[in-house]
This record gives structure tokens, C-alpha cells and sequence, in this order.
């Protein structure tokens, strides 16, 4: 047998309190069993609180709060039956810095399993990623990584056979030595077929834990342990901690277990399944338990092994593409033939397979017999309480200071710059190496729009919405408002497509929270999450907050001898649209029609794109979030987008008004199309660069004739600024006009070739 | 699931979009059904056409379709393809046709490959709305297809060049129409390089078909461009109109026929005629 030693990183008082809670000195696979439960990753130990105190987690589109594996919002209902979107959001942050291929593709296996188990059928799924500057010092590595995340994200993905709905880009020095991979699942699932996470407790006869999926390994060993503290330099000696994906296997393991869940569904057989992640079998498995209110016993000379290993090993390895299920005894075979005959799993991959490893018990223990001997007998109650730690929460820097750059360049090659680099040219290229097709649900494809749209329930016409948002530069100048933007944005971008927001599902990527500066950023950026769940809020359910069903905290993203990341809260927002024929997209579609901004322009290009491609920094105070305005507007745009009154429409975001229309000019489209707009009416005090490249919140629309009296009325009476700022033209040429002047004049093919460019020869496919 | 179905959808482990093209089948009428590999008994007395649909079959190991290609449900298939049953292979499934000497299939032997795309700015897998154009010859798409039709498909392949090393069989496939769809460019005329030609494949290839026509193998996917739903934003032409119709049309037309329906649609109507 290989000699693999204890990894133990618990602190001396936690090991006294395992000894406490056990009433005698830990056997060593206890001690690393405890190690791996009450790591950060696993225990939320030092996020927990805050969690509690801030987030909405219910209301009346939640189905099911971040109880278990993934939250579930109520999505609609068609032909009697209710339907749930069950999302979830990991981090693969550490993994994919050491290697970016297999890191990155785990994330996927890791959080699909996540809402698989939960009776859902597999969506969709986005990535958030954020790098090292392609351009920085360290701009080698950072490439390397880049490319081979995208890699494993498309080569998982793609053979899984989940649609990719997009996802968000950016690349800063602060992510040189810490890349954040964040990955979000979607999944669909009937309300009344959700298969809980526990042994069912309306059991009547005995019930067995089946371990089906791949043999059991060391590889993932000190996975959780490694995502709970600083990333080493090197990381050479943690490889082993990242998973080993297969696509492959999972695909087949998820059609069977599709299959089971149907049956059981029809012959009424109550059954409990979870995925194994942190913490392995151990983990899973009392979890399960405690919340059927049993124990568990386990014989891990059952349990199928790649390779001998110890049982301190055996009993926690996150050897990826692994379910545990909790089976009545008299379905037990009828399981064990689906997986291992009717669906082969042993001939098609090497040591795949179903197999009983335990039973449940009605003493509520976490039992492991190795060799005959018992090598763990702790309670289940005990190892899923979890551990706790209070951090202290910073003082409050001051706060950043306005900073004013004057601007007297050619305002046209400034947009061309910004649109040329790593950070606002299209991610096209990325794109392109995912199948954004697979499953026919396609609607609205990443690219086309703000946000993605599908049909998920096949002759319904109500669309599923999703879009990821954050941005690393404001929680850099302000924590709370990088919590606050997401979660605004996100809503924009769901409004521009015609949706309305059901809840959220977010990942917190932040430093050490053992440096109160860091900790203090944490707190802050929940703290802005809740303020802009409140100040957005439901359109149809007013009062509501929008909720947060599930998510996940990332700490530790920093390496020993750097600082920590730029604090990164990252929003995944669902909505629904009620008939997706109405759906709104970003390229300008008629020559004549009108353009309107929605929202005023303020002077604040903290944060913004132009200043750190046109003068090289963060710049000074970041817009705040007008929560009266913003939600306003939002609710406005999204009411007009489903009443199928935009022909066109973009959220004012990275790179302001002016990339806006670009974007919206330059998209490929089927006739010649182009915009002029004039910059006298709105944001009259402010500079032209101002006017033009702030980031202030709102939306670029395009809108035909007849209704143009109407948009006027509304958003008078709602109290949202409208300026009629330009019209479409049938020349392929984006004019910007001050006065009499024309301060712009730039050939949309041109913009394009620049958008389509910036990032070709990064991401030149997988 | 449905019994006695008319198609078999076959299930190789691995790949991932047999379900969304049973159901685009049965949106045309007929009934289909999901057949697991390793379901070979009476295969040949349930159903009348088969499909191979897309994916990664045994994770492309050797080569994409190579494993696949040697399970014994192959063997039966080929059999029904020597009856003259209809049988398309959609991009995984083309790489298995062409992998079991199927296509063309003329001298039982392996005479074409799908190379991997060949690109001048790009490399490996690659998913995007393309068009094809309908060629003459004895396939059921070119029999059911009117000629010259332009269909607007998508593709999501990382081997789908279609090449032989055997001098000039291409070429005479070309020339006995056994390449119903072909890679065009904006003006709708065959092109065999990127952009219009995703993958370099000759002759501007996007499916070749055996001298009887019975056997299709396809790299586009008809059944992702099955509703009209699915077309992207951005066509230009017939598709792109009705795409932009469904604005002020009732709801429900999201799910009528898009341009792969009508690739579908020639494979039904060929399974029809063998059933009457």
C-alpha cells in the first residue's frame, strides 16, 4: 500500500474540541475526518454568521432555500405541472491556478452533480472566470491559465452534454497568482419529484447506502483542506488535491441515474441521493443520514478501490463522478442491475460500478469498519454541527476619493482602445469552444444578449433567463458596492432581455478572512448583496427581496507572498420572460427606428473601463447604486421588453454609453445597420468623456415607431430619465454628434474586427 | 417509453443528444425511441430507419467513433443498411458510420475519415450556425430536399473534415451525388474553406451518403435547428424572417418546423416508404 500521512490542518483548540465532542482522543481516520469538516471550504466557519444575519433566502419564488446541495426557485407551471429551476455555484479557484485543464473541468463535474442529485435535469451551465493580466509581469502564466481553463470547460461540458449560457470575463494583476474559476449549474426539475438529500424518513423497511460511479482513489485527497488556506507559490506538492474529471463516466452515470429516479418516481419507492464532494463517503454519508435522522454504517473493504489506500483516505477522497444513494432494501437489486448490467458500468470503465458499502442504522453514529476493526465512531449529529470561528471585521477605509483625468484625445480611438483590449473585446473566441447548442433548448445564445434565454420545458413558451455579473475593480475601490453592482447588473442584464428576476445564486471570492481587512470585505460585500436584493427587489411580488437560494464563499484566494484578490462577489441571476418570442437581443435591428438612454449620466469613472485602459488605473469613486432609479428603470425595461416593445436593447455597463452602441452597431447582422446619436441632452454638467464612458447605470434601447408617446408617459410617470438621444440608420457607421460637430465617426466593420480581435489570439480554440 | 417505435435513436455510451432528437422525430409524427447499445435483441423486427446521434461515444478514445463502430448493434445496422433501411448518423454518428465502412460503403472497407477541422485561425472544437446547400443525387435528402435548397444548421465538431486517401473518391463521390450537403458561402455556392467552410472538409462536404442513398452521414445537427425557436438572431434570408415573424405571431409558433425539421423530415419520409 502507498504511505499517504495524515493532512491535518486544524488548530490545536479545534483538535480539543474533537476530543470533547467524542469523549476520548480521535482515531486517525476521526482526526482527518474532522480535519476536512471543519475546513473553510466545508464548514463555513467563518462566513456563516453573516450568511445567516443578511441574506433573504425565502419568498414566493423560492421552492427550496440553501438547505441542501442547490437551492430551487418556482420557474412556472405548464399543463398541470409545476416546474423548479434548481441552481448551484461553486469555486474552482485553487485547482485551476495549479492546473487550469483539470481544475476548471472538475468545477463543472463538481457542481453539476450538485443539482443532478437533486432530481434535476442538467440545463445549462456558466463560468465567471477571472485571470491574471495577459499583459502584466506575470502575463505567461496567466495566459497558460487562461487558456487552459477554457479548455477544460469546453472539454467537459461539451462531452457531458450541457448548453454553456455564457458567463463573465476579466483579467487584473490581482488575480496573477490566484485565478478565480467560479462555475454555476442550472437544472430543471417538477416540484413534486425533487429527491432529497437525506434517507427518506417515511421508510418502512431497512435501507442501504449504494456507492455507484468510480472506484475510489487518493486523488482530490486534501481537496477542501486546500481550498481553506493560501495557495503555495508553486502548489507542485497539491496536485494531488485536484480531481481527476471524466466527462465520459459522468454523462453515462447521469442518464442511469435519470433512469432510477424515474422508476422509483413510478412504483412510489422513497430513496435519497447526494453527490460526493468535500469530505468524500464520510461526509455524504452522515450527512444523508442526519437529515433522515439515522446513522450510518460503512465497510470500506466495500468499497471498489482504483488503488489500495488507507483508510484515513478511503474514508474522505473526493474522487470526482461519485453519488451515494439511500435504497430500501427490496429495490436493491433492481439498482444494482440497472448501473452494473443495463447500463455496463464496468465494461466501460475500468472499475465503475454500483456496489452496497453500508446500511443505515437507527443509532444515530457515523461508522467505519476497516479490516474488522472499527476505525470511526462519532456521532452523525457531531460531524455535520460544523465548526464556527469569529473573525474581527476591519475598520472602514475612507472612502475613495473622486479623481478627476482630463481627456483631450480622439475620443473615437479611445473607444477603439477600450474595445480592443483583454477587458472589453468580445468573448467571441471563448464561445466558440463550448456548445452552446447541445440539449435544442437554445433561444438567446451568450453573445446575443445581456443575458441567455432558453426553453427548458419543451411547447412552453416561458424562457429561463440567466446572466453572471461582478466586477473585481469596484469591490476593489468599495467592498460593499462590488456586492451591490452585481447584484445590479445582473437585474439589468435580465430586464434588457425582456426577464424578471426569480432569485440568485452567488459566489463570495475574497482573501484570507483571518486578516480582518479581508474579513471586513466579505462582510461588506453581503451586506451589499442584501441592500441591492432589497432596493431591486421582485417586480411582481413587491416588497419581496430577491433571494439568494444557494451559493458558496471562496476564501484563502491569495498566494503566501502576494496580496489577496480584488474582493469578488459574483451574482448568478435566473429569471423568467413569459413568452420567449419577445425575447430582446443587442444588435440594432431597423434603419429609422429611435434610440433612447434610460437613466441619467453621472460623473463617477471610478472603476470604469476607460480608466484602466485609457489612464492605466482603478480611478477613484465607483458609481453607487441609486436603488429609487435603478429600480425603477429595471422594472420598466423588463415590463416593455416582455410586452415586445424593444426592438433592441443593452445595459450601460463596461465601457459606458458609447461601447454600448458600439456593441449594439457592430453585431453582426443580416442588412446594413448602423446608429447616430447626439450627446447634448443628458448629463449636461459633466465632460464629454463623462457623458460618454461613465458607468452609471442603465440601458441603451431601440424602439420603433408608435410607441416612442407611450415610453415617454411611463417612465414620466415612474420617474426614470428618457432621452431621445439618436436614431438607427441604414449606413453600417457609428456617428456621435455635440452640437453641430460629429465627435465620432467609426465604421461598425472596423469596430467589429476590434471586438472580435482583442481576444482571438488568446483563445485560439481547445 | 414508447414501444414499437418506428426509429431507433441508438444510445452508444457517451453520447448526449439522443434525447432531443427522438423528440424532434416524434414532433415530425413518427414514433422513436432510445435504444441502449447493448438492446440488440429484435432490433431489426422493431424498427424501420435509425439514427446515430451526436456526442462523444466511449469519450472519442482512438478516434472519435472508432470504439463505437466495433459494437455488435453495428453489425445489425449495417444490415438494415444493406435492406435499404434509412439510417443517419449526425455528427458522433457520422464519425460511427464512416468508422464502420458504411459511407460510402462500397467496398466494406474504412475509404473516408473525419480529419480534424482544418483552420487558418483556430484549432479543435467548434460550435456555430453555418449554411448547407442541397445537392442533387440518390440520397433522401436530395430526394425529399428541393435542390439547391439553403439550410441554416449548426455545427459543434472538432473532426469533421471529411477526407480519403484514396486518389479521387471524393471527387467521384461529387460527382455521383453522394455529397447531398455542401458547405456554402453568403452567395450560396460551395466553398471548402473557413470561415463559411467550417473544417476545411473537400468539396465543401457536410454529409456523404452510400450509392443507394439509404445511409447519410451528417456533421451539422439537424435536430438542434428542429424549432424555430433555436434559429439565432442573426440569419439573413427566409429562416432569419421567420425568426423575426415570431415577434408578432402567437406563442405557440416558437415550435414550429425550423430548417433541420426539414432534414428530419426527408429521413421520416424515407422510413415511411419502407414501412408501406
Amino acid at each position: 500500500m502507498r504511505e499517504i500521512p495524515l493532512d491535518i490542518s486544524l488548530s490545536d483548540n479545534e483538535k480539543d474540541e474533537v476530543k470533547r465532542l467524542l469523549g476520548r482522543a480521535p482515531s486517525p481516520v476521526e482526526l482527518q475526518l474532522f480535519d476536512v469538516l471543519w475546513s473553510e471550504h466545508c464548514s463555513y466557519k467563518s462566513s456563516k454568521p453573516t450568511l445567516k444575519e443578511y441574506l433573504p433566502t425565502s419568498g414566493p419564488t423560492v421552492l427550496q432555500g440553501p438547505e441542501e446541495d442547490a437551492g430551487i426557485l418556482h420557474f412556472t407551471e405548464w399543463q398541470g405541472v409545476k416546474y423548479g429551476i434548481v441552481i448551484a455555484h461553486e469555486s474552482h479557484n485553487h485547482p485551476s491556478q495549479i492546473l487550469p485543464v483539470e481544475g476548471a473541468a472538475t468545477g463543472i463535474g463538481g457542481v453539476v452533480r450538485d443539482v443532478i442529485c437533486m432530481g434535476g435535469e442538467l440545463i445549462g451551465v456558466l463560468d465567471p472566470l477571472r485571470f491574471g493580466d495577459p499583459e502584466g509581469p506575470n502575463g505567461a502564466r496567466s495566459r497558460r491559465i487562461a487558456q487552459g481553463v477554457v479548455k477544460g470547460i469546453a472539454q467537459y461540458g461539451n462531452a457531458l452534454g450541457v448548453p454553456n449560457l455564457g458567463g463573465d470575463l476579466f483579467f487584473d494583476r490581482s488575480f496573477d497568482s490566484n485565478c478565480l474559476v467560479n462555475v454555476v449549474a442550472l437544472g430543471l426539475v417538477e416540484a413534486d419529484r425533487v429527491v432529497p438529500s437525506a434517507v427518506p424518513r417515511n421508510r418502512k423497511e431497512p435501507y442501504v447506502f449504494i456507492l455507484v460511479g468510480k472506484p475510489t482513489d487518493s486523488s482530490g485527497f486534501g481537496g477542501a483542506t486546500m481550498a481553506s488556506k493560501d495557495l503555495e507559490e508553486e502548489g507542485a506538492e497539491s496536485k494531488g488535491a485536484v480531481q481527476v474529471p471524466d466527462p465520459f463516466l459522468k454523462r453515462v452515470l447521469n442518464v442511469a441515474l435519470a433512469e432510477l429516479f424515474d422508476t422509483a418516481h413510478r412504483r412510489r419507492i422513497p430513496i435519497g441521493c447526494k453527490d460526493l464532494g468535500a469530505g468524500g463517503i464520510s461526509c455524504m454519508a452522515s450527512e444523508i443520514a442526519e437529515r433522515g435522522g439515522v446513522g450510518v454504517e460503512i465497510d470500506l473493504d466495500l468499497v471498489p478501490l482504483a488503488e489500495e489506500i488507507p483508510p484515513h483516505v478511503a474514508a474522505v477522497a473526493e474522487t470526482q463522478e461519485r453519488y451515494g444513494l439511500a435504497i430500501p432494501e427490496s429495490f436493491v437489486d433492481d439498482v444494482l442491475a440497472l448501473f452494473n448490467e443495463q447500463y455496463d458500468l464496468p465494461s466501460i470503465y475500468r472499475g465503475a460500478q454500483a456496489k452496497v458499502v453500508g446500511r443505515f442504522t437507527e443509532v444515530e453514529q457515523l461508522r467505519i469498519l476497516w479490516k474488522g476493526d472499527r476505525v470511526c465512531d462519532a456521532s452523525v449529529a457531531a460531524i455535520t454541527t460544523g465548526a464556527e470561528a469569529v473573525r474581527p471585521e476591519g475598520p472602514s477605509p475612507a472612502p475613495a476619493l473622486e479623481r478627476h483625468h482630463d481627456f483631450d484625445g480622439d475620443l473615437g480611438e479611445a473607444l477603439m482602445k477600450m474595445l480592443g483590449s483583454s477587458n472589453g473585446a468580445s468573448a467571441e473566441p471563448l464561445f466558440r469552444s463550448y456548445d452552446t447548442e447541445v440539449m435544442g433548448n437554445a433561444v438567446i445564445r451568450p453573445g446575443e444578449a445581456d443575458a441567455a434565454v432558453i426553453l427548458p420545458v419543451h411547447g412552453c413558451p416561458v424562457g429561463a433567463a440567466v446572466t453572471v455579473d461582478g466586477n473585481p475593480w469596484i469591490g476593489a475601490l468599495d467592498a460593499r458596492l462590488g456586492g451591490a453592482h452585481a447584484m445590479t447588473e445582473a437585474a439589468r442584464n435580465l430586464a434588457a432581455v425582456g426577464a424578471t428576476p426569480l432569485g440568485v445564486t452567488d459566489c463570495l471570492n475574497y482573501g484570507s478572512p483571518e486578516n480582518p481587512e479581508v474579513f471586513r470585505q466579505f462582510v461588506e460585500g453581503v451586506r451589499g448583496i442584501r441592500e441591492a436584493a432589497d432596493g431591486i427587489g421582485l417586480r411582481d411580488h413587491p416588497g419581496s427581496p430577491i433571494p439568494v437560494v444557494s451559493g458558496n464563499v471562496s476564501f484563502y484566494n491569495q498566494s503566501d507572498s502576494e496580496n489577496a484578490v480584488a474582493p469578488s462577489p459574483i451574482i448568478c441571476m435566473v429569471g423568467t420572460i413569459v413568452d420567449v418570442s419577445q425575447a430582446v437581443t443587442l444588435r440594432l435591428k431597423q434603419p429609422g427606428h429611435a434610440l433612447y438612454l434610460v437613466g441619467e449620466r453621472y460623473g463617477e469613472l471610478g472603476g470604469s473601463l476607460y480608466h484602466h485602459v485609457i489612464h492605466g488605473d482603478r480611478g477613484g469613486k465607483p458609481p453607487p447604486v441609486r436603488y429609487e432609479e435603478e429600480r425603477a428603470a429595471i422594472h420598466l425595461v423588463s415590463t416593455w421588453g416582455e410586452e415586445g416593445l424593444l426592438s433592441a436593447a443593452h445595459d450601460i455597463s463596461r465601457g459606458g454609453l458609447l461601447a454600448a452602441l458600439a456593441e449594439m452597431g457592430a453585431a453582426e447582422a443580416p442588412h446594413p445597420i448602423g446608429a447616430t446619436i447626439k450627446i447634448d441632452d443628458f448629463g449636461q454638467d459633466l465632460s464629454i468623456a463623462e457623458r460618454l464612458f461613465t458607468e452609471s447605470g442603465g440601458f441603451l434601447i431601440e424602439v420603433g415607431p408608435g410607441e416612442e408617446e407611450r415610453f415617454r408617459r411611463e417612465a414620466g410617470e415612474a420617474g426614470v430619465p428618457l432621452f431621445r438621444i439618436g436614431e438607427a440608420t441604414s449606413e453600417r457607421r457609428i456617428r456621435i454628434r455635440l452640437g453641430d460637430e460629429t465627435i465620432v465617426d467609426l465604421e461598425c466593420e472596423s469596430i467589429r474586427r476590434v471586438l472580435d480581435e482583442g481576444l482571438a489570439a488568446l483563445f485560439t480554440g481547445v | 417509453m414508447e414501444r414499437g417505435g418506428d426509429v431507433a435513436v441508438i444510445q452508444f455510451p457517451g453520447v448526449n443528444c439522443e434525447f432531443e432528437t427522438a423528440r424532434a422525430i416524434r414532433g415530425l409524427g413518427l414514433r422513436a425511441e432510445v435504444v441502449r447499445w447493448n438492446l440488440v435483441d429484435g432490433l431489426l423486427d422493431r424498427f424501420a430507419g435509425f439514427i446515430l446521434p451526436g456526442g462523444f461515444s466511449y469519450q472519442d478514445r482512438v478516434r472519435a467513433g472508432a470504439i463505437a463502430s466495433r459494437e455488435p448493434i453495428v453489425d445489425l445496422i449495417a444490415r438494415a443498411g444493406k435492406e435499404k433501411r434509412p439510417i443517419l448518423g449526425i455528427c458522433n454518428g457520422a464519425q460511427i458510420l464512416v468508422e464502420a465502412g458504411l459511407i460510402p460503403g462500397n467496398r466494406n472497407e474504412v475509404e473516408v475519415a473525419l480529419a480534424p477541422n482544418r483552420s487558418d485561425h483556430r484549432i479543435g472544437y467548434y460550435c456555430n450556425w453555418i449554411r448547407v446547400r442541397v445537392e442533387p443525387g440518390p440520397s433522401f435528402l436530395s430526394r425529399w430536399l428541393d435542390e439547391r435548397e439553403i439550410l441554416p444548421l449548426p455545427i459543434a465538431h472538432a473532426e469533421g473534415r471529411f477526407v480519403s486517401a484514396h486518389d479521387g473518391l471524393m471527387d467521384g463521390l461529387l460527382r455521383s451525388g453522394q455529397i447531398p450537403l455542401r458547405y456554402v458561402d453568403g452567395n450560396g455556392e460551395p466553398v471548402d474553406e473557413p470561415p463559411y467552410c467550417p473544417n476545411g472538409s473537400v468539396h465543401g462536404a457536410a454529409a456523404l451518403s452510400n450509392d443507394a442513398g439509404n445511409v447519410v452521414a451528417m456533421m451539422p445537427h439537424p435536430e438542434r435547428a428542429s424549432y424555430l425557436h433555436q434559429l439565432p438572431d442573426l440569419l439573413a434570408g427566409c429562416w432569419g424572417d421567420r425568426k423575426t415573424a415570431l415577434r408578432t405571431g402567437e406563442p405557440g409558433e416558437l415550435f414550429e418546423a425550423g430548417p433541420g425539421a426539414r432534414v428530419l423530415t426527408a429521413f421520416c419520409n424515407a422510413v415511411k416508404e419502407v414501412v408501406s
